[in-house]
């Protein structure tokens, strides 16, 4: 099911403020490094603000094991355990588009 | 703009709004000096977090020349304009920038003197001054000699000198590059050079060849340069580790000629990337060490040296945490959200920071290097299992792909820094 989601993740280009980080839980304001809290034109890279905590969850849980391939996530995904992915997917589910 | 009511939401998930309450209400202020991607970042965030807060970001240039991708302009794969960044983004964002630079720090009165005759005072203070080179440690190397054997080290002026000498060069030149000993800022980044120059050579230069010479013997991403090197300049590319002689001892910048524990070499374009310490405003301000670099302690990056003081970006020691844009951006914005809990009483959470540095070989050819990193025993260290370079085997045109990550990744750094 995570295999439909890219071009739903790389659609969703709607306008975002900051990034609000005072209470992000730990890891999920470096995020924005590459995953934009603007809209960025050309960006191959997806946003994340918005999107279901679910979708995020499994995404990261796949890239970690590598059941689903990726350049660079794979490396960054196995420096979160269940419970630090649970709560930046949350968080990012709960930013605006 | 995030709404209260989302901003709420989103906090009410975390049970956190008492804290979000807070932050909305905290008052203070704080002075940030450097408007790189760390102290631009956390001005901004500061501004974005607590509203109330008094913000003044002290940089004398009104315009900032990214680093990052500026060995793209040595291979006229870009123009010097696309790495130019201004302030109106910070100075939107509620941030007073005092366009002048600051002369002293006193961590005890807790103010900073400007060169412009004013003085500010602070609850807190955030150092991000980058680097300074380490003149002198490199017998022959001093500004004057920079015009002759440009750093580029510092985009900007010293940038497009280094492509137009390269421009003017006779095919068959040899190109002379020296790397330090670490640490220094940009890890990947003399190898990237050397790799775009070489791209560049092979179009414009096809005669000439570029010689490295390192004051180490391993250096970052080293497998995929070399393997890449191979690929797609054999022959052109002789890199000399400190082992074989790559020590550079001295320079003479009249004759463009580097000399090494084994010999010497000279030149027909030399780029000395010369020894580094923390920006001069840190030592003076007592917060870095004898190193020349800055310690601080790995929650909100407090020196260790001088309370109220933070340090961050290529200025600070961040255990194994890589001077790196992405570093900078990532600890600007931990250190925003520790000050903020700081100025309201409350103690800062132990952080996670993740670093990625994209490298290009050529215009499609992009590799990585990752790390997440977390406190432990008093610095940043790395997450075991986590982070490490690009797949050796490139399958499925991972090279391109990276090289367009490399390119989305600097167009959203630099809005996400700079507004």
């Amino acid at each position: 099911m995570g295999r439909v989601l890219l071009p739903v993740l790389a659609s969703a280009l709607l306008l975002a403020g900051p990034a609000q980080a005072a209470d992000a839980p730990p890891g999920a304001s470096s995020c924005t490094g590459c995953h934009a809290t603007t809209k960025i034109a050309d960006s191959v890279i997806p946003r994340i603000a918005g999107r279901k905590a679910a979708d995020i969850v499994t995404f990261m849980r796949e890239y970690r094991s590598g059941a689903w391939p990726s350049s660079v996530m794979g490396r960054i995904a196995k420096g979160f355990d269940d419970q630090q992915t649970n709560a930046i997917a949350a968080w990012f589910a709960a930013q605006p588009e | 703009m995030t709404t209260r009511r989302t901003f709420l939401k989103g906090a009410a998930v975390l049970g956190l709004a008492p804290a979000i309450a807070s932050a909305q209400s905290t008052a203070g202020k704080v002075v940030v000096i450097g408007g790189g991607f760390a102290g631009a970042t956390a001005a901004r965030t500061l501004k974005a977090l607590a509203p109330r807060l008094d913000v003044t970001l002290v940089e004398p240039n009104p315009v900032y020349t990214s680093c990052p991708f500026s060995n793209s302009v040595l291979a006229n794969l870009r123009e010097i304009s696309q790495q130019e960044f201004r302030y109106d983004g910070v100075k939107r964002a509620g941030v007073t920038v005092a366009e002048t630079s600051a002369t002293a720090v006193d961590a005890t009165a807790r103010t900073v003197t400007l060169a412009d005759g004013n003085r500010l005072s602070y609850d807190r203070l955030v150092m991000s001054p980058g680097i300074d080179f380490n003149w002198g440690a490199l017998p022959g190397y001093d500004e004057a000699a920079a015009q002759k054997m440009p750093h580029a080290w510092k985009a900007g002026a010293q940038t497009v000198l280094l492509r137009n000498q390269l421009q003017a060069m006779d095919d068959g030149g040899l190109v002379v590059m020296s790397a330090p000993a670490n640490p220094y800022r940009c890890p990947p980044g003399p190898y990237e050079r050397a790799s775009l120059i070489a791209y560049w050579m092979k179009i414009w230069k096809p005669k000439s060849k570029l010689l490295l010479l390192d004051a180490k013997d391993a250096f970052s991403t080293q497998r995929l340069f070399q393997n890449g090197w191979a690929e797609l300049y054999p022959g052109a590319i002789e890199w000399v580790p400190l082992s074989k002689g790559g020590k550079v001892t001295s320079v003479d910048p009249a004759t463009l000629t580097f000399t090494t524990e084994f010999g010497s070499h000279k030149a027909a374009v030399a780029n000395v990337i010369p020894p580094q310490r923390a920006g001069a405003i840190a030592g003076q301000a007592g917060v870095a060490d004898r190193t020349g670099w800055c310690p601080v302690e790995p929650v909100a990056f407090e020196s260790t040296l001088r309370p109220g003081i933070h340090v961050l970006g290529d200025a600070a020691i961040m255990g194994g945490m890589p001077k790196s844009a992405f570093s900078a951006n990532a600890q600007a914005k931990v250190c925003a959200a520790a000050i903020v809990a700081l100025l309201a009483g409350v103690k800062p959470q132990d952080p996670i920071l993740i670093n990625t540095c994209y490298s290009l070989l050529a215009a499609d050819y992009g590799i990585s290097v990752a790390g997440v990193y977390r406190p432990d025993k008093g610095q940043l260290t790395d997450v075991p299992g986590a982070g490490g370079v690009s797949a050796l085997e490139a399958v499925g045109g991972l090279r391109g792909q990276e090289a367009l990550y490399a390119a989305s990744w600097f167009r959203t750094i630099t809005a996400e820094t700079f507004g």
